[in-house]
């Protein structure tokens, strides 16, 4: 489903990436780990094609296609999702506008027509009701006055509206209660589906108690140093990442 | 300057005015002749070149069929002007249509223009304790006519003791043609009395519209406003508040979004000539390519008005390199008493906000668009008209908001 080839990407001038190889097959779950810096919000970020990070090499294909040339709102189209570590409040522009923009911009891609308006709400509120989000806060600018814990169960409702193949999760984890924590949780293992793959970026270990990961790799300095299965993670818990940075 | 083909016209109207009216409009077409059109070198005209208007010759102009299904609003009564002149069979209200004397003194040599050809407009006046029972709407419509044209009308509202009334104004254009508007407005609220005004602007390319309109709000008197802009060749809008009397109030929101080509201008001056008076004005404006907006805001707080609380924003937005706006408020402050407070900004469209819509998988031109409709909703949102504020939304192009279907 995504395949990264010896990716390199700059920030403002800045070498973060530096030959990093990911192979994710539909119905993986995929953990990414690693220290602060060292790499992992920017390659979250390159994915979902922000604008201010450069790729220098490198090739990146999602379903066949080179996701690199893509615009931001085509790649979202073709079914690859971002969760934000940090998400941006929007006055003025509502939760439902922008589900039901971003819905009906991802079925015209599809060459599918517009979401009745009912089926829309109904489908919307069964998403908020598993994220344990009030229906009221539908109606209220997107992140407007939310916690730091609800914005975080919003990128969730996003992505359960949305329904992506792909999710790639930018640290949807820190800054949750241990509450927060499993109704996220709960919200992304509900999406798991044999058609379907995350790829979840974390600093960790305590997310993958709730959300049972298939491969663990440990990025550090730009490229995967580590890969492994669950028990990875716990080992770094354990032993905090100094021991790979080291060799 | 050569206002001579004004002179040319008047004379040839002048035939059909009663004896008793060619006096008094031949003396205010004599002012008109020696101030003739603002220039730049007023402080007040800075922004807006009316030079070229003393040039030009205009015809009074003529009603022809202009299509207004798509202004018509559920219940509300309508006075209907096409060209200046009434529209019957599209007005409900024709009864309240007269030649008006105002009483406010004319500034400029468009005020002694407007005067010195003046037909007939709204004439309002409420009693005490009087409501309107539904709104009202004054559509001032233009269509083209043969020759370039010219209409000029006055309006009155007077509001009688706590009487109440909903009005709308609405400029608007049918495509083609060049042509002169001036409409005036002389609007007075006796004690305790409250006037809901909205004015709303859609006029074509090619036209020139020079609005004004004067309020004195006596004792407890207030006025709500939202003004919209849209349109236009060229638009000038004077609103002039005067909280003459304690315990006024006034409520003011603008709106301006000036298509390609256009030049909007809005002059606003809200005077607290006495204690106690409070008014809140709020100004934004999205700004494009090609196109200019002014906004010049004065407050005046004048010596004696204790306890006034005033409080003026201005917000806008330049989306492109060759957009143009202009705003400056002017606080005049001589008592100490009082609360006043000012700001102005211009900006962009919020780069991040854009970037995460368009990771939703919302088109750019789409994201973009929701954004500039946020911007505005502050000011749509005053508008208590549902049927008015979804009208105010097409009118600048705004997608309709997904929680609209909440409320069947």
């Amino acid at each position: 489903m995504l395949e990264i080839r010896n990716l390199h990407a700059t920030v403002a001038g800045k070498d973060i990436l530096k030959g990093l190889d990911l192979t994710v097959r539909a119905g993986e779950v995929h953990a990414i780990m690693g220290p602060n810096g060292s790499g992992k919000s920017t390659l979250a970020h390159v994915l979902a094609g922000r604008e201010g990070y450069e790729v220098t090499q490198g090739t990146v294909r999602f379903e066949g296609k080179n996701l690199l040339e893509l615009p931001p709102e085509a790649r979202a189209c073709e079914g690859l999702f971002l969760g934000f570590q940090y998400p941006v409040e929007i006055p003025g522009v509502s939760n439902l506008t922008l589900l039901k923009a971003a819905l009906n911009a991802q079925r015209k891609h599809r060459g599918a027509p517009e979401i009745d308006a009912t089926d829309f709400l109904v489908w919307v509120r069964e998403c908020a009701r598993v994220m344990g989000i009030d229906p009221k806060m539908l109606s209220r600018g997107v992140n407007e006055g939310f916690s730091g814990g609800e914005k975080k169960r919003n990128e969730i409702l996003q992505m359960l509206v949305l329904q992506p193949r792909l999710a790639i999760l930018d640290e949807t984890d820190s800054g949750l209660d241990i509450d927060a924590l499993k109704v996220v949780a709960e919200g992304i293992n509900r999406l798991r589906a044999p058609q379907r793959a995350f790829v979840l970026v974390t600093h960790y270990q305590r997310l993958l108690d709730y959300v049972q990961p298939d491969f663990v790799h440990v990025l550090a300095g730009g490229r995967i140093v580590k890969s492994g299965g669950p028990e990875l993670a716990r080992e770094l818990e354990e032993k905090g990442y100094g021991w790979l940075e080291a060799a | 300057m050569s206002v001579a083909s004004y002179a040319q016209v008047f004379e040839r109207c002048a035939a059909a005015w009663p004896a008793a009216q060619r006096r008094a409009r031949r003396a205010k077409l004599e002012e008109f002749l020696r101030l003739g059109f603002p220039t730049r070198k007023l402080e007040d005209w800075r922004y807006t070149d009316l030079s070229a208007l003393a040039e030009r010759s205009f015809e009074p102009a003529r009603r022809t069929a202009v299509a207004l299904q798509d202004a018509l609003l559920p219940r509300s009564d309508r006075l209907v002007y096409v060209n200046g002149e009434l529209d019957r069979n599209a007005s409900t209200a024709d009864e309240l249509s007269a030649l008006v004397e105002t009483e406010t003194p004319g500034a400029t040599g468009v005020d002694a223009l407007n005067a010195a050809f003046a037909t007939p407009g709204l004439n309002l006046a409420l009693g005490p304790h009087a409501r309107l029972a539904r709104p009202l709407h004054l559509i001032l419509a233009g269509a083209a006519n043969p020759q370039a044209a010219m209409t000029h009308q006055r309006h009155r509202i007077h509001l009688g003791q706590s009487a109440e009334a909903v009005l709308l104004v609405e400029f608007r254009g049918a495509a083609g043609g060049d042509r002169l508007v001036t409409q005036t407005f002389d609007i007075r609220l006796a004690p305790g009395s409250r006037l809901r005004l909205y004015r709303l602007q859609d006029e074509a390319a090619g036209s020139h519209l020079i609005s004004r309109m004067d309020a004195r709000l006596a004792r407890d008197a207030r006025i709500d406003i939202v003004c919209l802009d849209r349109g236009c060749g060229l638009a000038r809008h004077d609103l002039n508040l005067e909280l003459a009397e304690p315990g006024a109030e006034v409520e003011l929101a603008g709106f301006y979004q000036p298509a390609a080509g256009a030049h909007l201008d809005n002059h606003t001056r809200i005077v607290h000539a006495a204690p106690h008076g409070r008014s809140r004005e709020l100004f934004k404006g999205i700004v494009g390519e090609k196109s200019r907006a002014v906004f010049n805001g004065k407050i005046v707080v004048s010596p004696g008005a204790q306890k006034t609380d005033s409080e003026q924003r201005v917000a806008n937005l330049l989306l492109a390199p060759r957009a143009e706006v202009d705003a400056k408020p002017e606080l005049e402050i001589y008592t100490d008493d009082v609360k006043c407070a000012h700001g102005a900004t211009v900006g962009q469209l919020d780069e991040t906000a854009l970037a995460y819509l368009r990771s939703r998988g919302i088109a750019d031109s789409d994201a973009r668009a929701l954004l500039r409709r946020a911007f505005a909703l502050e000011v749509l949102d005053r508008i208590a008209w549902p049927a008015l504020r979804d009208r105010a939304a097409l009118l600048l192009g705004y997608p309709p908001a997904a929680e609209t279907a909440l409320d069947p």
